[in-house]
């Protein structure tokens, strides 16, 4: 039994919430925390990914990623390969397609804030960077532990966006629910059966700790 | 909720992204192989590494998502195509060394039900009442599907039997509609009634689809040019021979 | 060194206009009926709501002057800042808290003492009481050796025992203060007991009247007749 996809499963959703944690924090902090004009416009774009179907995803992925897009063309002539077809591609695909998933729960996480919190820590000398890093982030960590659990789980269960980004590269860009897919065309239920049973305590065990997180924040406050 | 300290978050940062880094491989080639050479190709591959020690993994689907992944960069070595047309494609925009033919196959109408062969003429057959829905790969990107489609345009059955067709990403999945009886028959590969669940059923020969020429191509940008050359080499070999010819390929 | 400032700013259901000085070490009370906008322009004289136009001045340094364009941040006029609730860090102690802004971390211990909280030093802000949050709130404050000391309310929150005694304290520990104070109430009980100045304000402006209209109309408000007070002009 070749538990490879499995493997790349994981480490994809690994890979892909360290990223998104580091990237979707600044976009949460603009959307809790400041206003300019055209925000809302903003704040769709960066929410788009849940109201798109993925393939719809994966097109504009391919487009910009292929070997004649801007991202695709650009990273061809660094590293002389392609970006479609490989582990950092579907990386690209996978944060892009969870974007809102870490986005949305930061911000919420940041609101929950009072504002005199920060008011505060300003008046007692902190600069916004500071403040973000002394003041924000340590008291909306069970938010922030939340959107990567979240994202993880999401991680795992995509499929479409990454079909058309990974193709289905063993060792590389094939995860477990392309593996699935495969093995069920192929008439292997067997593997299919494995391979989809092994996801549920994963993903059942990380819900108990969105559960458990969720209670915590209420109970403090 | 116990706090995770700044040190060990740090830590898992740093060994995840560490675990991402492309690990050192051993040797093997990665091959884009059209959908129905399935159980063909991994005898082959398993006979290929027992032989010269190089990995072969692959990736089956229909010619056509190939064609498209490869102009797109896909990574592959080698590609075994269903058919002629589109290695050639390929060679003339320049990504690929020159085609040759490993296999010629032949598509037939399968059915789970064995009844369903109880006549002596396809056209007839498939023409029946009971019979309504019929599997047949998407003719815009499998070989074997547009092979059918113009079987049954020949035999002027292609209109009337439209609305019944139901179409698959490929022509291993045809043959999984139709051994699963989603569908009432379906046309697939030859080499799928050698296989277990093919001979559970039954199929008929249709005279109408010319022979398919499969033709392969060693793609000019693979990292593993010479072991990928080996085994291009091997799939003409006589031991390749005697194992396609198990699975009713010419 | 004195605060001194002239201020006007629109807002939706009001306008405010004021002007009032303080001086060092004395305690001047913002008091008047909710609404009036005595929180915005405490907030404006901190640094975190802009007047539309006018001065703040600290010792005649212009914190605000919209008509040289000068806004000096609210991190750089070190002040200190007691708000109603929500003043105190919940993921650190009350210890932290206090010492996290502070000039020199012995000031801590001995202010601890003072407000008789040293024996909750190490709890974090929701396992202590309301009133011991606020006495830590001050200290935070203070501690910062700040140039000026602003509370808004800051003991609205609490029970009426708690309140006296905390004002009680605060009177005491005022008497030290080498900087000016300004303390925001809707409270007039507690205006008359801690101000050296009162300066009422209503809907955005200054009122004077309000205060001789307020006390004579209740007569339960007896403090005030036997109270020297002075009324800041």
């Amino acid at each position: 039994m070749d538990y490879t996809a499995l493997y790349i499963t994981l480490k994809l959703a690994m890979v892909t919430t360290v990223v998104l944690m580091i990237l979707a924090a600044p976009m949460a902090y603009m959307l809790a925390f400041t206003a300019f004009p055209g925000k809302s416009l903003v704040e769709a774009l960066i929410y788009l990914p849940t109201a798109l179907p993925p393939t719809v995803i994966g097109f504009y992925l391919i487009i910009l990623m292929g070997p004649k897009g801007i991202a695709g063309s650009a990273w061809g002539s660094i590293t002389g390969g392609s970006l479609l077809f490989t582990f950092t591609g579907i990386v690209i695909a996978s944060v892009i397609y969870s974007i809102p998933y870490a986005v949305q729960p930061m911000k919420a996480a940041f609101q929950k804030l009072d504002r005199r919190l920060l008011e505060n820590a300003y008046v007692l000398g902190l600069s916004r960077k500071s403040a973000f890093f002394r003041v924000i982030l340590p008291n909306s960590l069970n938010g922030i532990v939340a959107a990567s659990v979240l994202v993880f789980l999401h991680s795992i269960g995509a499929f479409g966006v990454l079909m058309m980004v990974g193709g289905s590269m063993p060792g590389e860009t094939r995860v477990a629910s392309i593996a699935i897919y495969e093995a069920v065309e192929s008439m292997d239920y067997h593997k299919a059966g494995i391979l989809s049973l092994s996801f549920i305590p994963i993903s059942y065990a990380f819900l108990l700790l969105v559960n458990r997180l969720n209670k915590d924040s209420s109970n403090v406050n | 909720m116990k706090k995770f300290s700044r040190k060990s978050i740090t830590a898992l940062i740093i060994s995840v992204l560490f675990f991402s880094l492309p690990v050192l491989a051993e040797e093997k080639i990665t091959a884009g192989v059209a959908a129905n050479y399935i159980q063909t190709f991994k005898e082959l591959s398993t006979a290929f590494e027992a032989k010269t020690g190089i990995k072969v993994e692959a990736t089956f689907t229909s010619s056509g998502t190939l064609y498209t992944q490869i102009s797109n960069g896909a990574p592959y070595d080698i590609f075994l195509s269903a058919d002629e047309e589109r290695p050639s494609r390929l060679f003339k925009e320049g990504l690929v060394e020159k085609p040759f033919t490993y296999a010629a196959g032949q598509v037939v109408l399968w059915s789970a039900k064995k009844d369903f062969c109880s006549s002596n003429d396809w056209t007839k057959a498939i023409k029946n009442e009971s019979i309504k829905k019929i599997a047949i790969a998407n003719p815009e990107t499998a070989p074997y599907g547009l092979a059918a489609m113009k079987a049954l345009q020949k035999a002027g059955l292609y209109d009337s039997l439209k609305p019944k067709l139901v179409n698959s990403q490929d022509i291993a999945q045809a043959f999984q509609y139709a051994s699963t009886e989603a569908v009432d028959a379906g046309f697939c590969a030859l080499s799928a009634v050698y296989s277990e669940k093919g001979k559970a059923g039954c199929y008929y020969k249709i005279k109408e689809a010319p022979s398919i020429v499969q033709s392969a191509c060693v793609l000019k940008s693979s990292k593993n040019l010479k072991n990928a050359q080996k085994f291009s080499a091997f799939l003409i070999s006589k031991e390749a021979v005697k194992i396609k010819e198990k699975y009713g390929y010419r | 060194m004195s605060i001194n400032l002239s201020i006007k700013k629109k807002l939706k259901f009001l306008d405010i206009d004021i002007s009032f000085s303080c001086p060092d070490g004395k305690l001047l009370v913002m008091i008047g009926p909710s609404g009036g906008g005595k929180t915005t322009i405490i907030r404006m004289l901190a640094g975190l709501d802009k007047p539309d136009e006018g001065k703040i001045l600290f010792n005649n340094r212009a914190w605000f002057d919209s008509r040289k364009g000068i806004s000096v941040p609210v991190q750089k006029r070190r002040l200190g800042y007691v708000f109603q609730d929500y003043t105190l860090f919940p993921h650190l102690s009350l210890y932290d808290n206090a010492a996290f802004a502070a000039y020199d971390k012995k000031d801590v211990d001995e202010l601890f003492e003072l407000f008789r909280i040293s024996h909750l030093r190490d709890r974090k802000p929701h396992m202590v009481s309301g009133g011991e949050r606020q006495r830590c709130a001050i200290c935070q404050a203070i501690a910062r050796r700040p140039k000026a000391l602003l509370l808004d309310e800051p003991f609205s929150a609490l029970d009426v025992v708690t309140r006296r005694g905390l004002r009680e304290e605060l009177k005491n520990l005022k008497e030290k203060f080498s900087f000016p104070t300004i303390y925001v109430t809707h409270d007039i009980n507690e205006a008359l007991y801690l101000a050296d100045e009162i300066f009422p304000v209503v809907d955005g402006k200054a009122d004077y009247g309000w205060m001789q209209r307020t006390v004579a109309r209740d007569q339960s408000l007896r403090a005030a007749r036997e109270t020297r007070l002075t009324l800041a002009y």
